[in-house]
């Protein structure tokens, strides 16, 4: 049961990154960074309890989206959902993380959300990070020991559990620039319009001369994490997207998760829609992107 | 038309500015000096246990708190916080075999959430921190999710006068063979060519009102309880609270505060007796209760659950011969509403179509389920969602056009009503079709949905439904109304009638203006305040315009009277002879004389002699008038709605495309308000038929009592949609009005399930109907259409 009383903590408002990193290093996993906060407030008010919380409100450098053909994206730890949106940029060379923006929540809540606070969640249902999986790219993590990447391939270690040390702050996340011919997608279902994805699908295929050179294909809510499809890529791989092709995706996609029953879904429904999903999220991806 | 002048207009209403600004004032936004908070502990371990201990002692050491109260440090009186019983005669109460059943505070839990103890601290931290505090222990019972498991032989019983579990059937006494039924249902079934039959599920739906359940009440120096109040009943609600607490009504003050959506989750009293328990633990002090919305979501009630099973029977032509019913519901851990549900799911059913017979079994069965009550539709839904889907299977059975057939077969004028004995005074339902229809293209649209091919596939469906303006015969209907002018020819109407959003204050007061003739501007409408207003059964049934605007129009008709009585003897004319116009009575054909309306008013208030004569000056004595108000009749609104949706296949998903509704609402009072009540009420079906259910898991731990896992159609849910208003004035109501409150919400319900029956060719006979249960339903047919 939830409660109309928030709990006790120290709301601690650092001015730079070095102070960031250095609380984290003081308090570790007594501490938690307060993002958007959309998910952490939530949590505090279950069966999350910290002494420290952490807000980046008004640390500077965080907060830049940044685009550069040569370099890719770069997306800062304060850039939220509704920023995802409002960026060309984005829309034209990452469809797939512009649609999971669109459909994510609402105008209220992408004002707030970010993108990094939905990564370091590593919830299965993770609109922008299933997107974010899709078109590949790193987690920017520092602490007062230095910097290091984390491939997205890696992050996630089980529901809730990221790859990420109770010290680091994570700084941002990378994308590499998009491949010549690259297209992607994002899709999801819900029970309502407005709702966490009761299953969902994004692809990053990079076309040449008709056939797929390469594919990326992730699915959320059909595991404890979010998850590639290797076994899809690979018939994806080399392959002319015909109809046949999509029938045999359809029919691989299945042995490929492992979904639960749950609140939002049945692991029979899952079953049965995921294909069907996937043929969708690649033919929106062919479509010009799908951003219509 | 132009033959009224603020009856039918769009007029600004009365609580909307206020509500936009922020300014309206909500029980929670109340704050009184010396104010303390109560916090209620719950069992949310168990849907059925008994408290074997109780601990209260760490809990009262805690900082702030001022008392721990367990189930003996309040009152031990059992009551009903449902008011039905206090709608029916004492008579009728013991036919109907109402109980009270209910405690404060209780050491036998029976639903998850039900109330074992609470504190009084200083602040709602302390009192949460410290309700933490409390241990309970517990002896786990067997719990009873449904009918069917509670009324195994071997279930423990809920409570000793209601063996089997069986809270409620229709009593013999008033039903024989506890149905109501007329015909001989058996025999005409030999008569059917055709019969269709299944069991339905309907669901536990919640009425999601914005505002949580929240609270004050005061036990004041004079020995006066206090009590701070959305209720939608404030004046049977004093009345509980009285026999509950053994005062006089005299000692018992309900102060109504802005209603933030009700809906029927405020139909008799939710945690107004916990509250004031609190209160009375601590005199002279005020005690706040809030409610979190997963506590106010199992402790008010909800739409009534349960199995429903219907058989239809039709001859070839299409006669609809026979018609036998079942609702069987999961009323629940406590009695509350059981009588009255269960009844009116079946009288929906007997006042729509002609059947040569028809047989209804109306029972309710105590569960480890939260309570159920009042909710919009009041058994409306469930029966549009059965028999509507019957309806529908027989014409596709005999051949025929689910509209043409309705038109031919449903009843109206001069038929017995939704009560035998009382008939209906109009109906416009053939009109509400035929327009629908057109607006929508249903003949096209029919013929052109039976050749498709392809994973998306559309339909079009109809559904019907007839309702109810007060319940009137069946339970109490009475409003008592006083209009009171005052010396500048304004005038303030002083009743107890409930504005739970739905706009009956600005309906009231067009009816008041229209009937004195004064401009809207110059009303004002003073309620909330029980010390002040007479009585008035409460915002329930579609009443509040229908009975409350009865009462107001006949107030304002009798203080219209005596300004006209007091202008003929100053004119010195026969009452007959006078008009008024812009507030000045005048003589017919004479343009000289006339008298405002305002020298009346004012002489009757400012009255002195002239000191010349020594008589009086006009005539004295502030005008005044009253009502105490029964209605003749219930007149009974008629709906279509007609509904086009998408049906995805691959899916099992489905789009609703576009909603045509079309009501015969008498006449529309404020046409804005009326389409505001057909759009929410729109949503409410929608969301029945597609995604809303409360549910449990196998220990009766609710899974989703917080719209994080409870679906309701948002904004972007929602079609395209038309409200057709007809207007076809009903002879009983106010101006023609009907109510309107209430059957918005119940044709979408069939209709939609229509819809997709059409698109697909199947029914879906559990609703919600998610595309989980459409996609398994498409599978197991195998090949569609
Ligand atoms: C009503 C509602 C609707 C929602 N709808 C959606 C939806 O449609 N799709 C969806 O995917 N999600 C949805 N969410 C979930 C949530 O909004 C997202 O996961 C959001 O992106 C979280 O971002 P945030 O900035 O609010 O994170 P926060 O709540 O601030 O943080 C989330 C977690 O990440 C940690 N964290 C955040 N930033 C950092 C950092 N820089 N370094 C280290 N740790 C960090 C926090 O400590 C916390 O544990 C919804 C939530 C709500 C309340």
């Amino acid at each position: 049961m939830t409660s109309r009383v928030m709990r006790d903590f120290d709301l601690l408002l650092p001015e730079s990154v070095a102070e960031v990193v250095d609380l984290l290093t003081r308090h570790k996993n007594n501490a938690a960074i307060l993002a958007g906060g959309t998910d952490l407030l939530i949590a505090l008010k279950f069966d999350y309890a910290v002494d420290n919380v952490i807000s980046l409100a008004l640390v500077p450098g965080l907060a830049e989206l940044t685009f550069d053909p040569e370099k890719g994206l770069v997306i800062g730890a304060r850039v939220t959902i509704a920023d995802i949106l409002k960026s060309p940029e984005v829309r034209e060379n990452y469809p797939a993380l512009w649609q999971a923006a669109k459909v994510f929540a609402t105008p209220q809540l992408r004002n707030t959300a970010t993108v990094l606070g939905n990564v370091l969640r590593a919830s299965p249902a993770g609109d922008c990070s299933l997107a974010l999986l899709a078109l590949g790219g790193s987690v920017l993590l520092k602490n007062s020991r230095g910097e290091r990447e984390v491939d997205i391939d890696n992050f996630w270690i089980s529901y809730g559990v990221t790859a990420r040390q109770d010290d680091e702050l994570a700084m941002a996340f990378k994308i590499p620039p998009p491949a010549a011919g690259q297209k992607s997608a994002f899709r999801r279902m819900t029970r309502t319009t407005e709702d966490l994805s009761k299953i969902s699908a994004a692809v990053s295929l990079q076309m040449g001369g008709g056939t797929c050179q390469t594919a990326r294909v992730a699915m959320g809510c059909v595991g404890p994490t979010l998850v590639r499809l290797p076994g899809v890529e690979k018939i994806l791989e080399g392959a002319e997207i015909s109809p046949e092709v999509l029938q045999e995706i359809v029919a691989a996609t299945a042995a490929e998760i492992n979904p639960i029953d749950d609140k939002r879904s049945s692991a029979e429904y899952r079953l049965k829609v995921a294909g069907v999903l996937v043929k969708r999220v690649i033919g929106q991806a062919l479509d010009n992107g799908g951003n219509n | 038309m132009g033959e009224f002048e603020v009856v039918g207009k769009k007029v600004e209403r009365v609580d909307v500015r206020a509500k936009v600004t922020g300014g309206a004032l909500y029980a929670a936004d109340v704050q009184m000096a010396g104010m303390l908070y109560g916090k209620i502990v719950r069992c949310y371990d168990y849907a059925h246990a008994k408290v074997t201990g109780l601990d209260l002692t760490e809990a009262a050491k805690c900082k702030g708190v001022i008392r721990v109260l367990g189930p003996d440090d309040v009152t031990r009186k059992e009551y009903n916080a449902s008011v039905l019983d206090m709608m029916v005669s004492t008579d009728m109460r013991g036919v109907l075999g109402d109980i009270d059943d209910q405690n404060i505070f209780t050491d036998h839990v029976k639903h998850y959430g039900d109330a074992i103890a609470a504190i009084i601290a200083t602040s709602e931290e302390a009192a949460e921190r410290a309700a933490e505090k409390v241990r309970v222990s517990y002896e786990e019972l067997p719990v009873y999710l449904t009918a069917e498991a509670s009324k195994q032989p071997d279930a423990l019983q809920f409570r000793p006068e209601k063996p089997g579990n069986l809270a409620f059937q229709l009593p013999e006494m008033a039903f024989p063979d506890n149905c109501y039924a007329w015909g001989d249902v058996d025999k005409s079934f030999e008569d059917a060519d055709i019969i269709v039959e299944d069991t339905f599920y309907v669901p536990k739906q919640k009425q999601c009102q914005m505002e949580p359940g929240s609270y004050i009440a005061l036990y004041d120096d004079q020995g006066r309880l206090n009590c701070w109040t959305s209720t939608q009943m404030p004046k049977l609600v004093q009345k509980k609270l009285a026999n509950l607490f053994e005062l006089p009504m005299t000692r018992v003050k309900i102060n109504q505060t802005v209603i933030g959506g009700g809906f029927g989750a405020r139909l008799g009293m939710v945690l107004e007796p916990e509250t004031c328990a609190l209160a009375m633990a601590v005199p002279g002090r005020p005690v706040k209760l809030l409610s979190t919305r997963e506590e106010d979501w199992v402790t008010s009630p909800s739409r009534h659950p349960g199995k429903y099973w219907m058989r239809m029977g039709f001859k070839k032509d299409g006669t609809p011969v026979a018609c036998d019913a079942r609702f069987e519901n999961y009323k629940g851990a406590y009695y509350v509403d059981a009588s009255g549900t269960a009844f009116t799911t079946g009288a929906w059913l007997g006042g729509m179509y002609k059947f040569d017979s028809l047989r209804y079994h109306g029972e309710s069965y105590y569960t480890n389920q939260s309570i159920c009550g009042a909710f919009r539709g009041y058994g409306n839904p469930q029966t549009n969602f059965v028999m509507e889907q019957l309806i529908d299977r027989g014409c596709a059975e005999l051949g025929v056009d689910p509209i043409e057939w309705r038109k031919k077969w449903h009843k109206t004028v001069g038929d017995d009503g939704w009560c035998m004995g009382v008939p209906y005074n109009s109906c416009a339902l053939d009109e509400c079709l035929d327009r629908a229809a057109e607006a929508i293209g249903w003949a096209e649209k029919r013929e052109k949905y039976k050749h498709q091919t392809g994973t998306v596939r559309r339909g079009i469906g109809v559904a019907v439904m007839n309702h109810t303006s007060g319940a009137m015969p069946m339970l109490l209907e009475h409003t008592v109304c006083d209009v009171l002018l005052h010396q500048d020819a304004t005038a303030t109407l002083n009743l107890a009638c409930s504005d739970m959003g739905q706009g009956s204050h600005t309906t009231l007061r067009q009816v008041a203006a229209e009937t004195l003739g004064f401009p809207y501007e110059d009303i004002h409408i003073a309620t909330g305040n029980s010390d002040a207003a007479g009585f008035d059964i409460g915002a329930h049934a579609s009443r509040t315009l229908y009975v409350g605007g009865g009462a107001v129009k006949q107030a304002c008709e009798d203080a219209r009277r005596q300004l006209f009585e007091r202008a003929a003897l100053e004119l010195e004319e026969s009452v007959d002879n006078l008009y008024m116009e812009d507030k000045i009575i005048h003589v017919k054909g004479a343009s000289n004389k006339s008298i405002s309306v305002e020298t009346i008013t004012d002489q009757g208030v400012n009255n002195f002699m002239n000191p010349e004569t020594g008589e009086r000056i006009g005539q004295p004595g502030q005008i005044q008038g009253y009502a105490s108000f029964f209605p003749p009749h219930n007149a009974p609104p008629f709906g279509t709605t007609i509904a086009e949706v998408e049906v995805d296949t691959e899916t099992g998903e489905v789009r609703v495309l576009e909603l045509v509704n079309a009501h015969d609402v008498g006449k529309a009072i404020h046409p804005g308000v009326v389409e505001g009540q057909l759009d929410g009420g729109a949503q409410q079906g929608l969301g029945m038929v597609l995604t809303e259910e409360t549910y449990y898991d196998d220990k009766g731990i609710c899974q989703n009592n917080s719209f994080t896992d409870y679906k309701m159609f948002g904004p972007s849910d929602m079609p395209k949609m038309t409200n057709i208003l007809v207007e076809n004035a009903d002879p009983t109501g106010p101006f023609g009005a009907k109510g309107v409150g209430e059957a918005g919400l119940v044709p979408p319900v069939g209709a939609t399930a229509n819809a997709i029956f059409n698109a697909i060719g199947i029914q879906i006979l559990e609703a919600p109907i998610t595309p989980e249960k459409v996609l398994r339903a498409i599978e197991e047919k195998g090949d569609i259409i």
